[in-house]
C-alpha cells in the first residue's frame, strides 16, 4: 500500500501548486477518495496547470473556437453587416466555428501531384511546435511553465522560426500562387521583424530583467505608459506579423488567393487557418506581459492564484480585440506600403523607444 | 501625364483623423447600424416598378411581336396559340430583366411584379410558357416583416414593420393618346392598296374611278394600329395625333 | 420631312392599261419584258410593293397572279413602257477632261472624285457605289465617308449588271441630306423616271452621274464566257474595252484579249434596243472616250455639277485638261444604229 501523500511529495509536486481559497475547502474533502488527491495535485500543480489550462492547451483551445467569431462579429458590427448567423440564429452563430472545423475534419485533404508530398503533409502539423512553445514560459499571474530569467528571449527566437515554417508550406506547395505568397511573406517577415525585436529589447532594458514574471512584477507603472512608442512599434509589428486584414500581403484574396496555403484543404487548411489566431496569442499574450502588467490586478478574493490568471486573459482578449479591429479600421496596404513601413517608420520608431529606455533607465525612473 | 496626389496632411491632422477612424469603429461596435435584410424571413420593400417577374395579360396583347423584337436577350419568342394568334414566352435562362418588353408593350399586356426571387430546378423550367404566365405564381413565403430603407442625412436605417407586402403590383393602364394614320405625301403614293389590305379595323378604302384611285381613312373606325404605317412601301403614312 | 398633320382623303392616278383585263405585271410583261425590250434597270423591282425580283436574268415576278397587288407602279415607272429612245451627245454646259488626284480608278476615277466632292460640300450624304466580290458579281455599297473608298473594287468598270435602284430606295429613305447615284444610261433613265412620278425621289436623289456605256452584260454569262476564255475570277483586277478589243486584266500582270465582236453573242438583249450612249438625261456623264489616257470625260449638263466642279477646281483635288467631243461621234453613231432594232407596234 503506497500513501499518496507519499507519491506526491516524492514527484515533487507538492510544494508548487495552485492555491485556491473558493474551492480548498472542497478538495481537503476529495483525499477520502483514493486517486483523486492524485490527480488533482498534478493538475493543480503549477508547470502541468500553465501548459494544459492557462495559458496552454485549454484556454487555447476555448479561443480558437470562440474568438474568431468574436472577431467577426465584431468586424460585421463594424461594417454594418450581420457576422456569422444562420448556425444557431438565436446565439448569433456562437459555434460557426465548431462547424467549420467539422466541414474541415471530414473533408478530403487534396494533395496535387506536383506538391512534395511529405512536408506539404508535415508543415501543418510542424508549424504548431513555434506556435505552441513559448505557451511554455508566459506566465499567467503566477502560474509558469517553464521559469527561466532568459524565457523572453526564448519566445522571441521561437516566434522568430514561425515565418521558415511557413515558407515551407509555400515551398512544398508548388504552386506559382504559393511562391508568390511566400516571396511576400519572406519580404514582410523581414521588415517587422528587426522593429519587432528592437521594441522587445527597449522594455528589457528597461526593466533590467527578462524574466516575465520579473517584468510583471517590476511594473508598478504600466509599460505602455512609460514607453508608449515601443508599446506602438510592437503592436504594429504584432498586427504585420500576424498578417491580419491592414497587412494582409502574403495572401490578398484578390491576387494570390489564400497565398502560401492556396493548395490546402481538410483538416490541413483548417489548422493552417488557426495559425495565425494562435500566433496572435501568443503574441497578445507577450504584450499584455511587457506593457499592460501581466497579471498584475487588484486580487479577486478567494480566486488566489486564479486572480492574476484571469487580469491576464482579460488583458490578452482586450489586445486581440483591438489587434482584429484593425481590419475594419483600416484598408489594406500594399507590399511596398508594408516594406516602407516596416523598414521606415516602424524602425526609426523602435530606435526611438530604445533611446527612451535607455534615457528613462539612466534617470533612474524606473 | 497628369499624376495623381495625395494631400499633404501634417502630422497632429494625421493623428486627428486616425482617432475619428478608431472613434467611428468603437461607435459602431457599441451602437450598430446594419444593413442586412434578413431576406427569408423578412424582405425588402421594393418599389412598384421592380423589374422583376413578368406576368402577362393575353387580352390587352394586340400581338405585335414588339418584346421580342426588343429583346436583346433573345429570351421572347412568340409561339402559337389555340385561337391563331402569338403570343410571348419567357426564357428566364436569357432573360437580362431590362424589361424593355414591359416597356415597349403597347397594349400594356406584359407587367412586373416584385418577384426578385425566382428558381428552376433545370434549364428547360426556365422557359416560361404564356399560360404559366398569366396565372400569379405560386410563392412559399417565410418573411413576416417587411423591410424599409431610410436615409437620413449621414446614414442609412432599416425600418421594419410587420406586414407582409405584397408582390403583385397593378398597374395603372397607360394613357392612350388617340392616333390616326394618315398619308403625308399623296403625290408619292403607288396606289398599290397594301394599307387597305392589311388594316384589321377597315378603316382604308379605295375605289377606282375612270382612272383615278380615290383612297380614304375613315378616321373614326382607324384606331391607329399603325400597321399600315409599318407596311406602306413609300412610307408615306405616318400616325398622327387625332 | 413628316408634317404635322397628313391627309386622310387622296387621289392616285391610275396609268392605262393597254391589255384592260390582265394585272400591270402582266402588261408590263407583255410590252416590255417578253419583247426583249427590258434593260433590266430594276426600276420597277425597286418600287414594286410585291415581288418584282429577277430571275435568270430576266425582270420576273413569280406568282404574279395571286401576289400582284395591280397598282400600275411597275408600269408609271418603267422607262422602256412607253420608250422614247434618246441618243447623241445632248445638252451640255462644259465638255472637260480631269484625272482625280486622290483617287485611282479605270481612267480618271472622276466619277467617284465627284461623288466624294458632293459628299464633302454637303450636298448629299450617300453615294451609291457598285462594289464586287470576289467572284467578280456585283454588289451595292453605301459610301458616306470617302475612307470606305479604301474598298478598291469600287472603282472601275464592272460590265455587269448591278441593282442600282433597289439600292437606292432604301438609301432614299434613310437619307438626311441627299443621296448621289452613278448608273448606265438605263439606270439614269430609270432614276429620272422614279423622279419623275414620285416627289420623293425628286427631293432626296441630288446627283445622278451617268456612266458611258455601249453595252452590258449578264453576270452569269460574262463569268461564263470569261472562264471559257482562260480567265481566273481570283486574279482578276480590271476589265476595259479599248479599240474594239475587250481586255482583261490580271493581278499578275497577264492580260486576256479578245475582239469585242466575240463578246457580242452575249450582249445583254435590253442593249440591242438601247440608243444613248452618253447618259443624256443625268446630271454629268463620265467616261474613258475623248480624253487622253489617264483622263476622264465629263460632260456637265446641270448646275449642280459645275458647283462640284467647281469646288473641285478650288480645292485642286483633280487635273483638267481638254477633251474632243468629236472623238465620241463613232460610238454615239454606233448605238444610234441600234435604233432599227426597236420594233415599232
Amino acid at each position: 500500500m503506497i500513501d499518496i501523500n507519499t507519491v506526491i511529495t516524492g514527484l515533487g509536486i507538492a510544494g508548487n501548486q495552485v492555491s485556491i481559497p473558493l474551492v480548498q475547502q472542497m478538495l481537503d474533502l476529495l483525499p477520502e477518495i483514493p486517486m483523486v488527491k492524485l490527480i488533482i495535485s498534478f493538475i493543480l500543480w503549477k508547470p502541468f496547470f500553465a501548459a494544459l489550462i492557462c495559458p496552454g492547451f485549454t484556454t487555447l483551445g476555448i479561443l480558437l473556437l470562440f474568438f474568431p467569431w468574436i472577431e467577426r462579429k465584431l468586424c460585421g458590427r463594424i461594417q454594418w453587416r450581420v457576422g456569422p448567423h444562420e448556425i444557431v440564429w438565436w446565439l448569433g452563430g456562437i459555434i460557426q466555428l465548431l462547424a467549420d472545423s467539422l466541414r474541415f475534419l471530414f473533408q478530403e485533404v487534396i494533395v496535387h501531384k506536383d506538391a512534395h508530398r511529405p512536408y506539404f503533409l508535415q508543415f501543418p502539423f510542424l508549424t504548431f511546435i513555434p506556435a505552441l512553445l513559448p505557451l511554455m514560459f508566459i506566465p499567467a499571474g503566477n502560474i509558469v511553465a517553464i521559469e527561466t530569467p532568459y524565457a523572453i528571449q526564448i519566445i522571441l527566437a521561437i516566434i522568430c522560426l514561425f515565418p521558415l515554417f511557413i515558407l515551407g508550406l509555400g515551398w512544398a506547395s508548388n504552386s506559382r500562387f504559393a511562391f508568390i505568397g511566400t516571396v511576400r511573406e519572406a519580404f514582410m517577415y523581414f521588415a517587422y521583424e528587426v522593429p519587432f525585436i528592437i521594441a522587445v529589447l527597449a522594455m528589457i532594458v528597461l526593466y533590467g530583467t527578462s524574466d516575465p514574471v520579473g517584468i510583471a512584477n517590476k511594473q508598478t507603472i504600466w509599460g505602455i505608459i512609460l514607453n508608449p512608442i515601443a508599446a506602438l512599434t510592437f503592436f504594429i509589428a504584432a498586427a504585420m506579423a500576424t498578417s491580419r486584414m491592414p497587412f494582409e500581403i502574403p495572401e490578398a484574396d484578390q491576387e494570390l488567393a489564400a497565398g502560401p496555403h492556396v493548395e490546402y484543404s481538410g483538416i490541413a487548411f483548417g489548422l493552417i487557418y488557426v495559425l495565425c489566431y494562435e500566433k496572435a496569442y501568443v503574441l497578445a499574450g507577450l504584450m499584455a506581459i511587457l506593457f499592460l502588467g501581466g497579471g498584475s490586478g487588484p486580487a479577486i478574493a478567494g480566486l488566489g492564484d486564479l486572480s492574476g490568471v484571469i487580469w491576464f486573459l482579460l488583458k490578452v482578449v482586450i489586445v486581440l480585440t483591438t489587434l482584429f479591429a484593425l481590419r475594419t479600421i483600416y484598408p489594406r496596404y500594399r507590399l511596398d506600403q508594408g516594406l516602407s513601413i516596416g523598414w521606415g517608420a516602424l524602425l526609426s520608431l523602435s530606435l526611438i523607444a530604445l533611446a527612451l529606455s535607455i534615457v528613462l533607465v539612466q534617470g533612474g525612473v524606473i | 501625364m497628369k499624376k495623381v496626389t495625395v494631400q499633404e496632411q501634417g502630422l497632429g491632422e494625421k493623428v486627428v483623423r486616425h482617432a475619428t477612424a478608431i472613434g467611428v469603429a468603437m461607435k459602431e461596435s457599441v451602437y450598430p447600424l446594419t444593413a442586412t435584410v434578413f431576406y427569408p424571413r423578412e424582405r425588402k420593400k421594393m418599389p412598384d416598378n421592380l423589374r422583376g417577374y413578368l406576368m402577362f395579360d393575353p387580352d390587352k396583347c394586340i400581338s405585335c411581336w414588339e418584346c421580342a423584337f426588343v429583346c436583346p436577350a433573345n429570351a421572347i419568342q412568340m409561339k402559337a396559340a389555340p385561337n391563331e394568334r402569338y403570343y410571348p414566352t419567357v426564357d428566364y435562362g436569357k432573360c437580362i430583366f431590362c424589361h424593355f418588353c414591359v416597356d415597349s408593350c403597347s397594349g400594356g399586356a406584359l407587367k412586373t411584379t416584385k418577384i426578385h426571387d425566382v428558381a428552376y430546378k433545370d434549364m428547360d423550367e426556365m422557359l416560361t410558357l404564356t399560360e404559366e404566365m398569366i396565372e400569379e405564381p405560386e410563392i412559399i413565403r417565410e418573411d413576416k416583416k417587411s423591410v424599409e430603407y431610410v436615409i437620413d442625412e449621414h446614414d442609412l436605417h432599416l425600418k421594419r414593420v410587420r406586414e407582409v407586402d405584397t408582390l403583385f403590383v397593378e398597374v395603372t393602364p397607360p394613357v392612350e393618346i388617340p392616333m390616326v394614320s394618315q398619308c403625308i405625301d399623296r403625290a408619292s403614293c403607288i396606289g398599290c392598296r397594301v394599307c387597305e389590305e392589311v388594316c384589321e379595323s377597315g378603316a382604308i378604302s379605295s375605289s377606282i374611278e375612270r382612272g383615278v384611285l380615290r383612297m380614304k381613312i375613315d378616321t373614326d373606325k382607324c384606331t391607329g394600329c399603325g400597321l399600315c404605317v409599318k407596311e406602306c412601301s413609300m412610307q408615306i403614312l405616318r400616325l398622327v395625333k387625332k | 420631312m413628316a408634317t404635322a398633320i397628313g391627309e386622310s382623303e387622296w387621289e392616285v392616278a391610275v396609268p392605262e392599261k393597254p391589255l384592260k383585263d390582265k394585272v400591270y405585271f402582266e402588261n408590263l410583261k407583255a410590252k416590255v419584258i417578253d419583247t426583249n425590250l427590258c434593260s433590266r434597270c430594276l426600276t420597277c423591282a425597286a418600287i414594286c410593293p410585291g415581288g418584282i425580283t429577277v430571275v435568270e436574268n430576266k425582270v420576273d415576278f413569280p406568282d404574279y397572279e395571286n401576289q400582284c397587288l395591280d397598282c400600275g407602279a411597275c408600269v408609271r415607272v418603267c422607262p422602256r413602257f412607253v420608250y422614247e429612245p434618246k441618243s447623241g451627245l445632248g445638252d451640255y454646259i462644259d465638255f472637260i477632261a480631269g484625272r482625280s488626284k486622290r483617287f485611282a480608278g479605270q481612267d480618271g476615277a472622276m466619277v467617284t472624285e465627284l461623288i466624294v466632292s458632293a459628299i464633302e460640300m454637303g450636298m448629299i450624304d450617300r453615294g451609291l457605289f457598285a462594289g464586287r466580290d470576289d467572284k467578280w458579281a456585283t454588289e451595292m455599297f453605301h459610301v458616306r465617308d470617302p475612307e470606305q473608298l479604301a474598298i478598291t473594287s469600287l472603282g472601275g468598270t464592272k460590265y455587269t449588271f448591278a441593282d442600282v435602284l433597289p439600292a437606292l430606295k432604301e438609301a432614299v429613305r434613310f437619307t438626311k441630306r441627299g443621296v448621289g447615284v452613278v448608273g448606265t444610261p438605263c439606270i439614269v433613265s430609270g432614276v429620272r423616271k422614279l423622279q419623275q412620278e414620285f416627289p420623293i425621289f425628286r427631293e432626296k436623289v441630288k446627283l445622278v452621274v451617268g456612266l458611258f456605256c455601249t453595252e452590258n452584260f449578264h453576270y452569269s454569262d460574262i463569268s461564263k464566257f470569261l472562264q471559257e476564255k482562260g480567265v481566273d475570277f481570283s486574279k482578276l483586277i480590271k476589265t476595259d474595252i479599248t479599240k474594239g478589243k475587250f481586255i482583261a486584266t490580271m493581278s499578275d500582270g497577264e492580260k486576256v484579249k479578245f475582239k469585242v465582236k466575240e463578246v457580242e453573242e452575249i450582249v445583254a438583249s435590253g442593249c440591242n434596243v438601247c440608243t444613248d450612249f452618253t447618259a443624256v438625261e443625268s446630271d454629268a456623264s463620265v467616261g474613258s472616250v475623248g480624253s487622253e489616257k489617264g483622263f476622264s470625260t465629263v460632260i456637265v449638263r446641270e448646275g449642280n455639277v459645275r458647283e462640284i466642279i467647281s469646288y473641285i477646281k478650288e480645292k485642286g483635288y483633280a487635273d483638267f485638261g481638254d477633251a474632243k467631243p468629236e472623238e465620241l461621234d463613232y460610238l454615239i453613231n454606233l448605238k444610234k444604229g441600234r435604233e432599227k432594232n426597236i420594233k415599232r407596234d
